[in-house]
């Protein structure tokens, strides 16, 4: 017994080890459980301390808007799908793809490309929102840049807007990142939201000082937000405001003139206003992937007859925009206004959103209707010729507004659905497309809401007649 | 801030070298311990062979009484010797067997022969984690499987093994592609969130993390992003337990929530080295195949569909009726594109053996195994495991150390061809022109096959290791500390070259392209714990008190890119002329514990059970990371009470009782920050930065209280043997991704929900002993399951996202649906109800019926039979539950559909019951199609029983003794019984492909 003593002295001092050694680790693992942030984040507060960070996220809403929905020039942007839905393309590919939704005219609220378009479009929303809110509380952002950011990302977030209340109708205008007020955010009328687009315009106009941000047009200036403004006023037929937004960026033709057929889209065309970057500098646009064909018959897409029969023989439009591939017997078209389908050692071309010649033709339009018609057929004109087609001369005010419309009809064929938003607010659109449509109906003015969205915000409820 | 990681990183790297050094104490000051006390008497050498009557049993523990320390195991042949003095006693104890009391009388050679004993089975010792207990004490909720049922099963998943066989354990297969994934629920769905229901793995002590490792660019081929588990092989568990309630999982905490999954991997036995060598091989086909239209129930389809919408010329596009395509020709392309048969191989080789005091195991395996698919994919899995045990003489201190090691090399196709071979015109083009090249049928197809050239390839090593230190400070007092360490390493790369398009189109391998993802993943862990066990006259206490200290961290790299100077070079990011960086991230999770727990064993009768942790995250904003959890648990073994001590039928019987509560902390990292993060993309040469998500500085902790009254009875010296259990877990305060609508920007917020949701059941298992007299024996187990899952309350649920998703008073997993109604016999269109009377059928106002998708109940149903040498085995599943139908909404353009629907609407006054056909231009049939893919129509019975597993094995009677070579047949998935009309009813999504049914051959040598 004597020889276990010492062992139970020892062991009196070892169980004294375990209180202490939790004291101990409680003391000195307190802060165990806190990590820094991963390699791959900042917090908000520091993006909007510094320029270059801030400008990096504005940044990513443009690469956002080049490769995901509304504006995107993949098959899934409105370039395609909204040619598809009204008499632009003739669809031949794989059964079920939403683009044979779009093609039949039989969209679903529970359509895939329609939800993406709206979700895509609130997340670049709120990407704007975000830059505005981090810019207002940014106390190391000199004024300058301030006033580029926010007048840039106000930009955004009319454009944006303006797209959706084209397709969906009545939608939220979204202005805050607040979630707890977004996520149960109504539905505004159409004026309404008009009124908030013209509003955030005439503010990013004041606040954006240049016309031209940058050498490549990458970034919108002062002339993109005139632009976008016109065609506001154009859609909402606000004839003298149109007159007068369109002439400010017509007006600076120290930048801005009508290239030549060949030229209007490469990528140092002068007669853009704002167009978007490709990813990397040897990339060109997805417009060319999307719409060059190079088999037979096709696996996608080709012009309309409709389309191909309403040129007039010698329009260079014709010639130069447009080109076909042959099978020996029969002969398919496609949109050629974006040549390049590959990479080159420099980009050649990138897609250009918004274009001089736009201009001129809602000028026309505007003056058109207010009764100018002279000015009204100088604007066309200039368009015209630039086509190779003579000019109109002493038409009646409705004989002008037609000859505006097929001109727009010649000129944006597969740009960003033009033609279908013409159609739609000259009132024509049933007319011409139950015509040429079997599957058309008058309520296919409106895409549905999506439907997961209807879900998850009851607030946006009633769906869109015909749904 | 790099400045504050520093100084935490030292503070616990300070921590483990305090820990390292306490450790290394004990052993240094205890090695004298009672050196002296081995011989007062003469000592005699003792031998003999131990038998059950019939053949020699080896590893049977042989102890002399009172003197426990001198112990010995029988041999492969049963044979044993020992040193004990002439008036010693034996003892002599073996699982499965009465324990036999025996004394020495002064003889040399004592032959032993042991009976059986079912009663036993109830000693059996069961890992609950931190500790462990018997079988007859237990507390808490624990099932268990062991490897006598893995090996009989041949499958590669540890998911898979479990199948069918637990209690309360519900396992869908999501897709029969090697290194596919499953879906687990323990007790049901308790989370809102569907990704916070996975439970807690520990292999061999150790935390493995369950969270994906794939990246959704990449893992196209599987319905879910692949998850690490494949990682973990079945051939090297020993048991698995699954724990259940709150007395086994709170002293998980934080982590027990869902579950706690304890695999424990061989360990090696004292005795001869013994080698063991497997071999077999098998193949494997898919479970079932839906019937899809031929080509005249097609043809006939499309032409009554251009009828019906009025059109008279097919257009150029439709290539099947326009006489594009051959109207003769009929390819049933499911068999086609996964009929198929895979190919199984499967090599194991393990050594084991060692000393009463040092024990070891090395085990290596090998498994390669085809698909169904047409061309060369293969999968291959490689494994090592090594355990070293080790206790000191005096028994005061003991080490164990496994690790093991993986390899996994998946070659597969990048997309799965279900789906398309469903809908696939039965009179498409031949695949493959005379000359054995694709055959594009002049451009008016895409070669599905073409697809075969896009590849998935994924390679892993998986590296774990074990470590636990313990050490007997006084009699029953011992400090220990665990120590593990895990390493991952991922790869998945995906290639789309530029084969995968028609020649036609002149794509050079500059239109290839290639996504890569790597993921690391690394963790260690230190639990230092300290038990003790004090014996009071008529009672005993168990004490355990620990610390946990973790850190994982997880990397992933995810690059594309696109234009290779050749398709050979295409998996060299160097030779691309464009690479882009998707994600380039980093995440550290950390986590700290104290647990405790107090058990208290009076009489054997009476057993209280109080556990208890303090857990603290960094995945929660400071303030909130740190929660606390417990649980009390009961158990009277009333068949100990006087009055049922002699009872003639009643030979085991124990009421449990438990509550407490755990919790979950699964909503991935940093979710508290407000910050932005790098995009991947780029813009005017800048690398774009987003915001992360919306952000909630707030949540905190979620808590599932969790309640269980369970009642154990063994009848006739426990050859019936019956557990009822009855729980009802009850979380709140969830931790939920609560769903946004697309204006606030992301999908979801990380909140804590004021909702509360109920998970209740009955579960019973019944094991019985048939036949065990003779050389004829006969064991079944069953095991039921009855789940009822249900949302108790959610305040302001009208107004929220979750209006359109949940019910009060209804079940978690429901889906919402339009009502059918019935065909329109006049326009052939279907019907549903209008409930809000608005006379339009609209989503959400009209989607008012619920569907449960939940299983009513589930269970297996298995039997052991042993004859001589052969052995059998089968295992039958059963699962009751509805489930999604195949897609059926309008049909009649250019894609295949079930057999069925050529029973559609054809003219006024028909009742179909399929409504009528339309290519897509009758608007009104597309949406009533749509519709009717989410009405009432859409949900069917897919229940189903399934032969899951079955055995053979028989031993060659061989001359030679020492050694032993059996031959083994194993079948999985061999027959499936079902009302389910579309293919095979165990998936989760549609579209993937089904189960496999296997068949192998093998033959194991033991020597």
């Amino acid at each position: 017994m004597k020889a276990i003593n010492p062992i139970i002295i020892s062991g009196r001092y070892t169980i004294l080890i375990p209180p202490l050694l939790l004291s101990f680790l409680l003391y000195c693992c307190d802060s165990f459980v806190e990590v820094d942030l991963p390699k791959s984040q900042l917090t908000t507060k520091t993006v909007f301390e510094n320029y270059h960070t801030a400008d990096a996220a504005l940044s990513d809403i443009y690469a956002s808007i080049r490769d995901t929905g509304i504006l995107s020039g993949m098959s899934y942007g409105v370039s395609n799908q909204l040619a598809c839905y009204s008499d632009e393309l003739t669809w031949y590919g794989t059964p079920l793809s939403t683009t044979e939704s779009f093609y039949s005219n039989a969209l679903l609220p529970s359509n895939s490309a329609i939800t993406e378009y709206w979700r895509a479009a609130y997340v670049q929303i709120y990407a704007a929102n975000a830059i505005l809110e981090g810019s207002k509380s940014s106390l190391s952002l000199t004024s300058a840049n301030k006033e580029q950011l926010e007048g840039e990302a106000l930009f955004i977030r009319a454009l944006l807007h303006f797209y959706l209340v084209n397709l969906y109708g009545d939608i939220p205008y979204i202005t805050t990142t607040d979630y707890k007020v977004n996520a149960v955010v109504s539905k505004l009328s159409q004026s309404d939201i008009y009124q908030h687009i013209e509003l955030d315009l005439q503010q990013a106009a004041l606040l954006l000082s240049s016309p031209q941000s940058n050498n490549e047009r990458v970034r919108p200036g002062k002339s993109a937000v005139y632009s976008l403004l016109a065609r506001v006023y154009l859609y909402s037929q606000s004839w003298t405001k149109a007159n007068s937004s369109a002439s400010v960026v017509i007006n600076d033709i120290g930048l801005y003139t009508l290239e030549s057929i060949q030229n209007a889209f490469l990528k140092d065309s002068r007669e853009t206003i704002w167009q978007l970057q490709p990813a990397t500098p040897s990339q060109n646009t997805d417009e060319a992937i999307t719409f060059i064909l190079s088999s037979t018959p096709p696996l996608t897409t080709s012009l309309s007859n409709s389309l191909m029969e309403s040129f007039a023989a010698n329009d260079l439009r014709k010639k130069n925009w447009i080109q076909g591939i042959s099978n020996g017997d029969l002969i398919w078209y496609y949109p050629f206004k974006y040549k390049i389908s590959n990479t080159t050692p420099v980009s050649m071309e990138y897609p250009i959103v918004m274009r001089l010649a736009e201009q001129y033709l809602i000028r026309a339009e505007a003056r058109a209707q207010k009764g100018d018609l002279n000015a009204a057929e100088e604007d066309l004109n200039h368009v015209r010729r630039r086509a190779g087609l003579d000019s109109k001369e002493n038409l009646d005010k409705q004989a002008l507004l037609d000859a505006i419309q097929d001109e727009r009809r010649w000129e944006f064929f597969t740009e960003y659905g033009h033609r279908f938003f013409d159609l739609k607010r000259s009132g024509r659109i049933n007319q011409v497309l139950s015509a040429v449509k079997p599957g058309w109906d008058p309520h296919d003015i409106f895409f549905p809401i999506p439907q997961s969205e209807l879900e998850l915000n009851p607030k946006l409820l009633p769906q869109n007649d015909g749904y | 801030m790099n400045n504050f990681s520093f100084y935490k990183e030292v503070k616990a790297f300070y921590c483990l070298i305090f820990l390292g050094l306490i450790l290394s104490f004990p052993p240094v000051s205890a090695n004298p311990i009672e050196r002296h006390s081995l011989s007062f008497f003469q000592q005699h050498q003792i031998q003999g062979t131990i038998t059950d009557g019939t053949s020699p049993l080896p590893g049977v523990t042989i102890a002399v009484k009172s003197k426990l320390k001198l112990s010995t195991i029988s041999d492969f042949a049963g044979q044993y010797s020992l040193l004990a003095s002439a008036n010693d006693t034996l003892v002599v104890s073996f699982i499965g067997f009465k324990t036999a009391v025996i004394p020495i009388n002064g003889r040399t050679i004592v032959n032993i022969k042991l009976s059986f004993d079912t009663t036993t089975l109830q000693e059996v010792r069961v890992n609950a984690g931190y500790y462990s207990t018997k079988e007859s004490e237990r507390t808490g909720s624990i099932s268990r499987i062991t490897s006598k049922d893995i090996e009989t099963q041949p499958v590669t998943n540890v998911l898979a093994t479990m199948q069918g066989r637990m209690a309360g354990v519900n396992i869908t297969q999501t897709t029969g592609v090697p290194g596919g994934g499953f879906e687990i629920k323990i007790r049901g769905q308790n989370s809102l969130r569907d990704e916070g229901n996975a439970p807690l793995y520990i292999i061999d002590g150790i935390p493995y993390s369950s969270d994906p490792i794939g990246h959704g660019q990449v893992s196209t081929l599987f319905p879910n992003l692949a998850s690490p588990l494949n990682g973990i092989n079945p051939d090297q568990i020993e048991s698995i337990e699954v724990l259940k309630d709150a007395d086994a999982t709170s002293i998980y905490g934080s982590r027990g929530a869902n579950g706690v999954v304890l695999i424990t991997t061989k360990k090696g036995k004292s005795g001869k080295t013994k080698f063991t060598l497997n071999a077999s091989s098998g193949a494997g086909k898919v479970t079932r195949f839906a019937k899809f239209m031929d080509t005249e129930q097609y043809l006939a389809m499309r032409r009554r569909a251009y009828d019906n919408d009025g059109i008279a010329t097919y257009p150029k596009s439709a290539y099947d009726i326009n006489g594009t395509w051959d109207q003769t020709r009929y390819t049933d392309w499911q068999k086609e594109f996964f009929g198929g048969t895979s190919a199984f191989t499967d090599l194991q080789a393990t050594i084991s053996g060692g000393s009463p005091s040092t024990t070891f195991l090395l085990s290596g395996n090998y498994h390669t195994e085809t698909t169904v698919f047409p061309g060369e994919f293969l999968y291959k899995k490689a494994g090592f495991q090594s355990s070293v045990n080790h206790e000191s003489e005096n028994k005061k201190f003991k080490i164990q150390f496994s690790a093991g090691y993986t390899l996994q090399d998946n070659d597969q196709p990048s997309s799965d061809l279900t789906s398309l071979s469903r809908g696939l015109a039965p009179n498409a083009p031949s695949l493959y022109n005379i000359d054995g090249s694709l055959n594009w049928a002049n451009n008016t197809w895409q070669n599905p096959l073409r697809n075969l050239s896009a590849k998935f390839e994924s390679k892993s090593h998986d590296l774990l290791a074990s470590t636990l230190l313990s050490y007997e400070l006084l009699e029953g007092l011992w400090i220990k500390s665990s120590f593990g360490y895990s390493d991952l390493g991922y790869l998945e790369t995906r290639t789309s070259p530029s084969t995968i398009y028609n020649p036609a189109f002149n794509y050079d391998s500059s239109y290839s392209s290639l996504s890569v993802n790597t993921t690391n993943r690394n963790s260690w862990i230190a639990e230092p714990q300290l038990s003790w066990e004090i014996e009071t006259g008529t009672g005993k206490l168990s004490l355990l008190a620990g610390a946990t200290f973790q850190n994982q961290s997880t990397g992933q790299l995810v690059q594309t890119a696109s234009g290779f100077p050749s398709n050979s070079l295409i998996y060299n990011l160097a030779s691309a002329s464009t690479v882009r960086v998707l994600s380039d991230n980093e995440t550290l999770y950390k986590y700290q514990a104290f647990f405790g727990r107090i058990n208290y064993n009076w009489k054997q009768r009476y057993i209280l059970n109080l556990t208890a942790r303090r857990d603290g995250s960094s995945r929660f904003g400071p303030g909130n990371q740190f929660a606390a959890f417990g649980a009390v648990g009961a158990a009277w073994l009333f068949s100990k009470e006087a009055f049922l001590l002699d009872s003639p039928w009643l030979s085991f019987g124990k009421l449990r009782l438990s509550y407490g509560t755990t919790g979950s902390d699964q909503i991935g990292d940093y979710k508290f920050l407000d910050t932005y993060s790098i995009s991947g993309a780029l813009y005017g040469g800048t690398a774009g930065l987003q915001p992360t998500g919306l952000f909630n500085p707030d949540f905190a902790w979620e808590t599932n209280k969790k309640l269980e009254l369970a009642l154990e009875t063994g009848f006739f010296s426990d050859r019936i043997f019956l557990t009822a259990a009855w729980y009802r877990n009850v979380s709140s305060n969830q931790l939920v991704g609560i769903p946004m609508p697309a204006t606030a920007g992301f999908p979801s917020v990380e909140s804590n929900l004021r909702a509360t949701v109920e998970n209740s059941g009955l579960e019973f298992t019944l094991r019985t002993i048939n036949l065990s007299s003779g050389q004829l024996k006969w064991t079944s187990n069953l095991n039921l399951s009855l789940a009822r899952n249900k949302l108790l309350s959610f305040p302001g649920l009208e107004g929220s996202t979750y209006s359109q998703r949940y019910r009060i008073d209804k079940p978690l997993n429901i889906v919402l649906l339009y009502d059918y109604t019935g065909l329109d016999s006049q326009t052939g269109l279907y019907q549903f109800r209008d409930f809000n009377n608005d006379d339009k059928i609209s989503s959400p106002e009209d989607k008012q019926i619920v569907a449960d998708l939940n299983p009513k109940y589930f269970g297996g149903f298995q039997n052991s039979l042993s004859y001589k040498g052969c052995k059998l085995d089968f295992l039958l599943q059963f699962v009751k539950q509805k489930n999604y139908n195949y897609p059926l909404s309008s049909a009649g353009a250019m894609y295949n559909q079930p057999q069925q629907m050529q029973y559609s609407w054809q003219q006024p006054g028909d009742t179909g019951p399929y409504q009528i056909y339309t290519t897509g231009y009758n608007s009104q049939a597309v949406d009533a199609g749509s519709r009717y893919s989410e009405s009432s129509a859409s949900i069917g019975d897919a229940s189903f029983v399934r032969l899951k597993n079955i055995s053979f094995s028989y031993a060659l009677p061989l001359p030679v003794t020492g050694t032993q070579c059996t031959i083994i047949l194993q079948g999985q998935n061999l027959l499936t019984f079902t009302p389910y009309k579309y293919g095979d009813p165990e998936f989760v999504s549609s579209g993937f492909l089904p189960p496999l049914k296997i068949i192998t051959a093998g033959i194991q040598l033991t020597f």
